[in-house]
């Protein structure tokens, strides 16, 4: 069977995307060591166990439990940035305020209701990638939406909570996990499971993933992760997780509908969470974890989001390209140029030089088409020299008059060969004076030829009459050039 | 409870509905710093605030109800039995997430429920709860409490020793009394407590009761606390209870012993004894609890007024530790002076006693010749002795009426070794090399 004569909406396909983002906050979410992963050996290890706890009304979770099953020894690698808080010997720390107003900056991208009181929580996790033995998580949005070409896609929730830790390796007896990651603060972005077919659930991915790129978050490989969780009908809900390239997400699910479809036929379809592979197939990894396993966590206050603090998120709130997009556009920016700046990341830059000169386009070209094109035939890098401090001075001299925007090309590439602007404007005064010299020379020859045989008085007053040379040229030095070119 | 006139209890689904949105959930019960709030567990699991005034009706979907499971605790004749005291603190409270309060764990099936591992190794055949308090509430009273129902539990023959778990922060108060009140010790008197909370899988909790049963059931008869000898999960020190010290707020290996070692390092499977104990003997013993509540531990500070002393005396306080600086020294020849008012008070009565803030290491008042004027005004130097060790020793001394009458006896009996409170000598302790 090829795969296009899938007709998703007949196997009602419902399809939702769960998405974990690293936030750039500097620290981590409950305490102050800094969130860096370290490449360096690490300098101590902590061991421990890990017991199964009882959770609300005194069921075990079944995930916990399978978990549990395999009794293990964990491993913690530490370092010099490691604290009692990685540990778990120590209560955390209140949550990071800066997290806090990313986390809700996405959420308002994302049209979501902020929920005013909420509780952090501890999501019970027995595979040793916590020292506690769970994930704190609190849930600060919800209700949201984003556009997609095949229509609207609801959010179901915004989630802050800490990164876990990284596994290093995994033996018969013990799994060493290595602490560095543990307690990144991490915003997880849950869908409704509103996306239909593979195709829309790639999109939807890419556009939350364009959202985000829009804030404070970490880049790179490992600092995006996505799950997914299908159905079909007639099946039970599956979750995949481990995407870490969001070009893996449309194979896989093409797989695990054709796999879901199988096993609905044979009516042997069970929840579960499954583990993508780089080929898009998955393996099963446990089974899906109930509600059991969330509790409050009891060493921290509710978390309250005042008025005045969403209100100053509002205010700092980044636009999204396609807005900026339409904003530059409005003000005359070519299209080539937008393409570049967005590119370049130069919004900001084009942002406050905008507020010195009006030209949009001349701004442009000097933050991102002649920077390159001079480092390109200099072979030097040239970022450094030409610095938003100096566009912005180049800006304030064309306001001024000193300098015209024909020349700002010519000046970027003086700078860029290391003469300071200083410089380059008395370069420029002098060879006006110059040019300015030999025009009036010039002038004065031609009433000289037109009229020849006169006496020099007569010529001074002819001189002085010109139209032309007015302003330009006091009487003394005019009769200095009429002696020295009647001579 | 009631909200908008509807009864609501703990535990209830139900809806709640605001102006633009409903929301479903179980109730939870509402933080007592947090009236105007109603707290609700969503489907997903996370607990939202919703405020009171918000709210403009609620339904109850579906009522709470408690779902009560049977659990059989099996018991062994293969497993050594042992009597277990429960009296409150981290290591017997549990969160109770349906309703969000917290709910003591005080019935051998709650026990059993999270510390299965504990009854693979013992037969808890006894287990007393005298009261249930966070250990800061706690003071000579519930010592003596827990020393009558200790003596109860260690006089009955089918008990090979007890297990008595308490909040961690005056833990080594306790233990130093139990030390002092139970007399003629027979079998092992385990303390243990935990840092951690039980709820989480990574609770302390665990390995600390594991080594404890292993404790119980040795041949270690005395008072000692046991708990986690470092941050691994992997043993136990078992610290005698008169030397031993809260040193840390929230790491697990909190408790240190000062100035000695431990009896033993304990392993969920093995005990390695490290020093001498006393051995477990036959015969009953005998509960001397006496205490004098008149006593009191004050610790110097720099430019410190010596006119605090009035109102002890004042007070009919009976004995003073003093927590001085270094080797044994208060302000003497400062702005303020000890030396005439130590010396008003004693002769009107007042027991002064000297213990070091330094914590390691002991006093002596030899040295400085400030120490050697407060030496003359009649104060008792404890030696190594550790001040809150000091300040129950104190009590004990003084409730005893025939050592109580005159300063020789009481400087006597605080100066004899009762119970591994003072060490002849003093370990040179980890040393870098």
């Amino acid at each position: 069977m090829s795969e296009n004569k899938i007709d998703y909406e007949k196997l009602g396909l419902k399809i939702g995307l769960e998405i974990h983002q690293q936030l750039e906050t500097g620290k981590k979410l409950f305490c102050n060591c800094p969130s860096l992963l370290r490449k360096d050996e690490p300098d101590f290890i902590i061991k421990r166990k890990l017991h199964v706890v009882p959770g609300e009304s005194g069921e075990v979770d079944v995930a916990a439990r399978h978990e549990a099953e395999k009794t293990k020894e964990f491993i913690y690698e530490g370092y010099n940035t490691t604290c009692l808080v990685e540990l778990d010997e120590s209560p955390p720390y209140k949550i990071n305020e800066k997290a806090l107003k990313i986390a809700l900056q996405i959420a308002l991208l994302l049209n979501c209701k902020v929920l005013p009181i909420s509780q952090i929580m501890r999501k019970t996790v027995i595979d040793g990638s916590n020292t506690s033995g769970f994930q704190r998580t609190v849930v600060i949005a919800e209700n949201g939406w984003i556009d997609s070409s095949f229509g609207k896609v609801g959010i179901q929730s915004i989630c802050l909570e800490e990164d876990a830790a990284r596994i290093i390796e995994k033996k018969d007896k013990e799994v060493i996990y290595r602490l560095d990651r543990l307690g990144i603060p991490l915003i997880e972005i849950s869908t409704m499971p509103d996306i239909k077919t593979p195709l829309q659930a790639k999109q939807v991915a890419l556009k939350i993933g364009e959202i985000l790129r829009n804030c404070e978050v970490k880049r790179g490989i490992g600092t995006i992760r996505q799950d997914i969780n299908l159905s079909i009908k007639g099946g039970k809900r599956v979750e995949i997780k481990g995407f870490q390239d969001v070009r893996n997400i449309e194979r896989a699910i093409k797989i695990e509908v054709k796999r879901q479809m199988d096993l609905v036929k044979k009516g042997k379809s069970v929840g579960e969470v499954r583990n993508v592979l780089p080929d898009g197939t998955t393996n099963f990894l446990r089974p899906l974890p109930g509600a059991a396993r969330m509790y409050p966590e009891t060493d921290l206050t509710l978390l309250k989001i005042s008025r005045n603090f969403l209100d100053n998120v509002k205010k700092t709130l980044p636009a999204l390209k396609s807005e900026l997009k339409e904003e530059l556009r409005k003000k005359g920016l070519h299209e080539e140029l937008i393409k570049l700046i967005l590119k370049k990341n130069k919004i900001e830059e084009i942002k406050s030089l905008s507020l010195l000169y009006h030209d949009l386009n001349l701004i442009a070209k000097m933050l991102v088409l002649w920077p390159e094109e001079i480092a390109k035939k200099s072979g030097k890098k040239v970022n450094e020299k030409l610095n938003i401090d100096v566009l912005e001075t180049i800006l304030q001299l064309i306001k001024k008059g000193k300098i015209f925007p024909w020349e700002v090309k010519e000046i970027m590439i003086e700078i860029a060969k290391g003469k300071t602007l200083k410089e380059i404007e008395k370069e420029k005064l002098k060879k006006e004076k110059i040019e300015n010299i030999n025009f009036i020379e010039e002038k004065i020859l031609k009433i000289i030829k037109s009229k020849p045989g006169l006496s020099i008085n007569a010529y001074m007053g002819l001189v002085m009459n010109e139209p032309e040379l007015k302003g330009k040229i006091s009487g003394k030095e005019a009769m200095e050039i009429l002696k020295r070119l009647i001579k | 409870m009631k909200i908008k006139n509807i009864d609501v209890q703990p535990g209830d689904y139900i809806e709640v509905s605001l102006i633009k949105k409903d929301y479903r959930g179980t109730l939870l019960e509402t933080p007592k710093d947090e009236k105007g709030i109603v707290l609700l567990k969503l489907d997903s699991g996370y607990d939202i605030g919703i405020n009171k005034k918000d709210i403009f009706d609620i339904k109850v979907l579906k009522k709470a109800f408690e779902k009560k499971e049977e659990i059989e605790i099996k018991k062994s004749p293969q497993r050594p039995n042992i009597g277990m005291i429960i009296t409150g603190g981290t290591i017997a409270a549990r969160l109770n997430p349906k309703k969000g309060g917290v709910d003591w764990l005080t019935s051998p099936r709650d026990l059993f429920k999270f510390y299965p591992e504990l009854f693979e190794k013992v037969n808890v055949v006894r287990l007393e709860v005298p009261f249930m308090k966070a250990s800061e509430d706690m003071d000579f009273k519930d010592w003596k409490k827990i020393a009558r129902t200790a003596a109860k539990l260690l006089n009955d023959s089918n008990i090979k020793g007890i297990i008595i778990t308490h909040g961690t922060d005056f833990l080594h108060y306790t233990s130093a009394a139990l030390s002092f009140f139970l007399k003629n010790l027979n079998k092992p008197v385990v303390l243990t407590y935990s840092q951690r909370s039980i709820d989480r899988a990574s609770s302390d909790a665990n390995l600390n009761l594991q080594c404890s049963a292993l404790a119980a059931v040795s041949d270690i008869a005395e008072v000692m606390v046991v708990g986690h000898a470092s941050m691994n999960d992997d043993y136990c020190y078992a610290m005698p209870g008169t030397k031993v010290r809260k040193l840390h707020t929230s790491r697990r290996d909190a408790f240190k012993v000062i100035n000695a070692k431990p009896f033993a390092k304990i392993f969920p499977d093995k005990i390695e004894i490290i020093s001498e104990y006393n051995i477990k003997k036959k015969g009953k013993i005998k509960l001397d609890d006496k205490f004098e509540e008149k006593v009191a531990l004050i610790k110097i500070y720099p430019g410190q007024s010596p006119e605090i002393l009035d109102f002890y005396l004042k007070n009919k306080y009976k004995g003073i530790i003093l927590e001085m600086s270094g080797l044994g020294h208060v302000p003497v020849r400062a702005r303020k002076s000890w030396i005439k008012k130590l010396k008003e008070v004693q002769k009107k009565g007042l027991i002064i006693c000297a213990t070091s803030q330094c914590i390691y290491g002991r006093v002596d008042p030899l040295v400085y010749s400030n120490g050697r004027e407060l030496l003359g005004t009649g104060i008792i130097y404890l030696e190594d002795m550790l001040s809150e060790t000091a300040l129950v020793k104190l009590g004990w001394v003084l409730g005893h009426k025939e050592w109580a009458k005159n300063k020789e006896a009481v400087k006597e009996k605080m100066l004899e070794n009762f119970a591994h409170e003072l060490s002849e000598r003093l370990d040179v302790g980890e040393v870098k090399t």
